[in-house]
C-alpha cells in the first residue's frame, strides 16, 4: 500500500473515531437526515472531492480504497455516489459541482428521455435524492448532469435505513449534457463496481468484528473460537471476504479510464454472493447478540444485503457473463478467463 | 485488519509468449489425436506425452540449468501448467515429479540425488509418487508407523503406504518414515526417503477407485535398502519437508481447474443463445473461475518473490476444490444426463459422468477440506 493511501485511510479512520458517535449513527439511521457535520469533516479533508480520474491528487485505485474503507465504517454518506458522479462527469467533459452527488442507476429508472433540452421519466432507488442537489444520470447516448432541487417525487430507504428516494425527472434542469457512447451501460458497470468495492469494504468489517467477537465470548468455559465448528466458521468468511476482495481488485485494475464490463460483472457477481454468504457466517457465529439493533453488526450486514441488490443483482451480472461466453463460443472461454481473446 | 490480499500481478513478457506457444502445442497434440481432453486434472497419464513436454522444455522450468531445468520464472511456469490444465492434458506421469519431488530434491536432496534425477524429470521420463498416508494415518500424518532402521551404507525400510498415486507407473517414491522414537513422539524422528521403487523388497498392488479405475496403489515395503545419500533434507528432517512440500502442492492451479474442461464442454451444449436461468447459472461459474485464477496467479506472485503464502493456499484450495465440485452440479440441473446413458456418449456426456464420480476426491488429496480450514484459522490466529 502506498504511503498516501495509507495516510489517507489512516485520517479517516480518525474522522469515524471523532465525529461519528451511535447517536449520530441513529439519528442518520432514523430520519434520513443530512449528516452534515461528518460530511464537512471529510470535506476538510479532501475526501469528497476525488473520483475524476484525470485530476486531483487521489489516482482512480486510491479514491476506491477510500470508498471501500467508507464502507469498512459503514459511513451513512453518499460517498460512494459522490466518487461515482464525479468519475462519470470528469470523463465526458462536464463541469463538476461542489458539494455531495447522487448518480440514478440505469436499471431502476423508467422512460429516461432528453427531448428539447428537457428530461423527462421517472426514477427510482436514488439515493440521497432528497438532500442533494445535483444527479447524473444516461439519457439515450446522453450523460446527464441534473439539477433535481424539487424534483423527488417520493421518499424511501434500503435496507440499510440508507436513502432511496423517487425523482420526477420532468422537474429536473438540466444543467449539461454531453454525448457519450452506450452511457447507460457505463453508468451501471462503473457503479456495480462501487458497490463491489463497498460490499468488499464491508465483508472485511464483519471478518474484522467477528474474529474478536468470537475470541471474547466464552461459552463452555473457554473462547468459541476455540471450538472446531466456529473456526471453520471463520475460516469461510475469511475465504468469502478475501475472494470478494480479490475480484473486486481485479475490477478496480482493468477500470480505471473506463469500467471493463466483464471484470465489473464478475466482481460485483462474486463480492453480491460473498455478501449474502459472509453474513449469514457472521450472524451464526454473533449469536443473539448479533441480531439486536443496538449491536453494530446490523451497520455492516444490512448494507451487504442492500449494496449486493444495487446496480443490478448477482443474478443479473452472472446472466450476462453467461451470454456473452456462450455468444463466443466454448473454446473461447479460457482466452476470455486469462485475458488473451 | 485480518483479510488477506491477492495483489494482481502482471505477466511478464516471456509468459505472454509462452502462453501462446503451449497453446498451439497443445492444439497440435489434440488435432492429430495425441489426447482427448479429461476432468481430474492429475489423473490422466501418458508418458509419451510427458516426454514431449520434457523435449519443450516445460519441465523443471524454474531449475537451474546445471540440473537440466530452464531458470525460468514462477509465473512463467504457472503458464505452461494452467494452459495444460484448461485443456485437459494428461499431465499425472510427470505431475508431482515437476511440481513437487523434483523442488524437494533441488532443495534438500544429496548433490548425487540432484545430479541422478532432477535431468531425468526435466526430461520427461523419471516419474514421482508421494508415499505419505498409510492405513492407519491419514490427516493426523505425524502418526506414521512405517519404519526407517539404520544398516550399513544406509537405511531399512519396513511397513506399508497407501492411496499412492500413480505408483504403478513412477520411477520413485518420497516417503515419510519413522526412523527414531515411537509414533506418540509426533513430529520428532520422522524422515522423508527417495526410494527407487524397483528396488527389492516393493511389493505395489493396485487398489482399484470408486469408478474401477486403477489410479492409487498399496505400497509394501519389505526390508527395502536406501544409500544413505537418499534422503530428503536429511535424518529427522521429514515433519519439516513435509509442511513445505504440501504449500507447493496446494497453491496451483491443479487446485481449480479439474472440471474446467467440462465447463467448456458444457458451454457447448448450452449454444449460443441460453435460457437466462442458464446463463446465470453457468455465468456463476465464470465468476467463481476469474476470481480463482486471479487469487492463484497472485500466488505465483507472491512465490516469485520468495513469500511462503502457505495461509493463502490453503484458502484458495478450499475455495477451488469447491468450485471444482460445483461444476458437475450446476451443469446437471441444466444439461439433464438420463438419456445421455444409452446413447453414444459424447464428450460432454463422458466429462460429465467421471466428473460425478470422481469429485468427491478433490476436497481429500493434498488434505481435506477440514484440514485446509483448521490451517486458515491458524493463520487468522485462532489457534
Ligand atoms: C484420489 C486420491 C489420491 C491420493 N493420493 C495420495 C498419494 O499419492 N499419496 C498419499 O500419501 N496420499 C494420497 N491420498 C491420501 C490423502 O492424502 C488422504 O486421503 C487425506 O490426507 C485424508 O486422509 P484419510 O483419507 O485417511 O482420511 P481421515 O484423515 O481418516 O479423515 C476422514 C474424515 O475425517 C476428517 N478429519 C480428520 N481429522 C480431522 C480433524 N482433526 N478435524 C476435523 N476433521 C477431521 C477428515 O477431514 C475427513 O473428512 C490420496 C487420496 C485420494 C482420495
Amino acid at each position: 500500500m502506498s504511503e498516501t493511501r495509507d495516510l489517507m485511510l489512516r485520517s479517516l479512520d480518525r474522522i469515524v473515531h471523532d465525529t461519528l458517535d451511535i447517536n449520530a449513527r441513529v439519528a442518520a439511521d432514523a430520519s434520513g437526515q443530512w449528516p452534515g457535520k461528518l460530511w464537512a469533516a471529510l470535506d476538510e479533508q479532501g475526501m469528497t472531492a476525488i473520483g475524476e480520474v484525470t485530476e486531483g491528487d487521489l489516482g482512480f485505485a486510491d479514491s476506491m480504497a477510500l470508498v471501500g474503507r467508507a464502507a469498512y465504517h459503514a459511513l451513512p454518506l453518499p460517498l460512494a455516489e459522490t466518487v461515482l458522479a464525479r468519475r462519470l462527469l470528469g470523463r465526458a467533459g462536464i463541469d463538476i459541482p461542489d458539494g455531495p452527488l447522487t448518480v440514478v442507476a440505469p436499471g431502476v429508472a423508467t422512460e429516461v428521455a432528453l427531448t428539447g433540452g428537457r428530461l423527462s421519466g421517472l426514477a427510482r432507488g436514488v439515493p440521497w435524492a432528497r438532500a442533494i442537489s445535483h444527479a447524473v444520470l444516461a439519457a439515450g447516448d446522453m450523460l446527464v448532469l441534473a439539477d433535481i432541487s424539487g424534483a423527488t417525487s417520493g421518499q424511501g430507504v434500503n435496507m440499510a435505513d440508507e436513502p432511496r428516494d423517487a425523482l420526477d425527472l420532468g422537474r429536473a434542469r438540466v444543467v449539461a449534457s454531453v454525448q457519450m457512447s452506450r452511457a447507460a451501460s457505463a453508468v451501471e458497470a462503473d457503479g456495480a463496481m462501487l458497490r463491489a468495492v463497498q460490499l468488499s469494504g464491508a465483508l472485511s468489517r464483519v471478518l474484522d468484528d467477528a474474529l474478536s467477537w468470537t475470541g471474547d465470548r466464552v461459552q463452555f468455559g473457554k473462547p468459541i473460537s476455540k471450538f472446531q465448528a466456529v473456526q471453520h466458521l471463520m475460516a469461510q468468511l475469511a475465504a468469502e471476504t478475501a475472494a470478494a476482495s480479490a475480484a473486486t481488485d481485479m475490477a478496480v485494475v482493468a477500470s480505471v479510464a473506463a469500467p471493463d464490463r466483464f471484470a465489473v460483472a464478475v466482481a460485483k457477481a462474486r463480492a453480491g454472493e460473498a455478501a449474502g454468504k459472509g453474513s449469514a457466517i457472521a450472524h451464526q457465529a454473533f449469536g443473539a447478540m448479533g441480531f439486536t439493533r443496538e449491536h453494530h453488526l446490523q451497520y455492516a450486514t444490512r448494507r451487504l444485503w442492500s449494496w449486493r441488490d444495487e446496480f443490478g443483482g448477482e443474478a443479473y451480472w452472472q446472466a450476462e457473463l453467461g451470454r456473452a461466453i456462450a455468444a463466443n463460443g466454448a473454446d473461447r472461454l479460457w482466452a476470455t478467463i486469462t485475458g488473451t481473446g | 485488519m485480518n483479510d488477506f490480499r491477492f495483489e494482481p500481478v502482471a505477466m511478464p513478457a516471456a509468459a505472454v509468449a509462452l502462453r501462446s506457444e503451449v497453446r498451439t502445442f497443445l492444439d497440435k497434440e489434440m488435432a492429430e489425436g495425441s489426447f482427448k481432453p479429461t476432468v481430474g486434472a492429475m489423473v490422466a497419464a501418458d508418458p509419451a506425452f510427458s516426454r514431449k513436454c520434457g523435449e519443450r522444455g516445460y519441465l523443471g522450468m524454474t531449475w537451474p540449468k546445471e540440473y537440466g531445468g530452464h531458470e525460468r520464472s514462477a509465473l512463467e511456469r504457472y503458464v505452461a501448467i494452467e494452459e495444460m490444465l484448461a485443456v485437459g492434458a494428461p499431465v499425472m506421469a510427470h505431475w508431482i515429479a515437476d511440481r513437487q519431488s523434483g523442488p524437494q530434491i533441488l532443495r534438500h536432496g544429496s548433490e548425487r540425488a540432484k545430479r541422478m534425477i532432477l535431468p531425468e524429470i526435466a526430461a520427461g521420463r523419471c516419474y514421482f509418487a508421494i508415499g505419505m498416508s498409510e492405513p492407519d494415518t491419514g490427516s493426523d500424518l505425524a502418526g506414521v508407523k512405517s519404519r526407517a532402521s539404520r544398516t550399513e551404507g544406509g537405511y531399512r525400510l519396513n511397513g506399508r503406504k497407501v492411496w499412492t498415486s500413480f505408483a504403478h507407473g513412477s520411477h520413485y517414491l518420497i516417503g515419510l518414515f519413522r526412523s527414531s522414537g515411537r509414533p506418540e513422539e509426533r513430529h520428532i524422528g520422522l524422515t522423508q526417503f527417495i526410494v527407487d521403487l524397483k528396488a527389492p523388497g516393493i511389493t505395489i498392488r493396485p487398489i482399484l477407485n470408486v469408478y474401477g479405475a486403477h489410479e492409487f496403489n498399496e505400497v509394501t515395503f519389505d526390508d527395502v535398502f536406501v544409500p544413505e545419500d537418499m534422503t530428503v533434507g536429511g535424518e529427522g528432517q521429514g515433519w519439516a519437508m513435509v509442511t513445505s512440500e504440501l504449500a507447493y502442492e496446494r497453491s496451483g492451479p491443479d487446485r481449480f481447474l479439474s472440471t474446467f474442461p467440462l465447463l467448456v464442454e458444457a458451454f457447448r451444449e448450452l449454444g449460443p443463445d441460453p435460457h437466462p436461468a442458464a446463463a446465470a447459472e453457468f455465468g456463476r461459474l465464470v465468476a467463481h473461475l476469474a476470481t480463482l485464477r486471479h487469487m492463484s496467479t497472485s500466488i505465483a506472485g507472491m512465490l516469485q518473490k520468495g513469500e511462503s503464502p502457505a495461509t493463502q493456499a490453503a484458502l484458495v484450495k478450499d475455495l477451488g476444490t469447491t468450485f471444482e465440485q460445483e461444476i458437475p452440479e450446476v451443469v446437471r440441473r441444466v444439461l439433464p444426463l438420463e438419456a445421455r446413458f444409452t446413447q453414444d456418449k459424447d464428450l460432454y456426456a463422458q466429462l460429465q459422468q467421471l466428473a460425478l464420480q470422481q469429485m468427491a476426491s478433490y476436497s481429500l488429496r493434498g488434505g481435506t477440506r477440514e484440514i485446509l480450514r483448521g490451517i486458515i484459522a491458524r493463520g487468522l490466529g485462532l489457534r
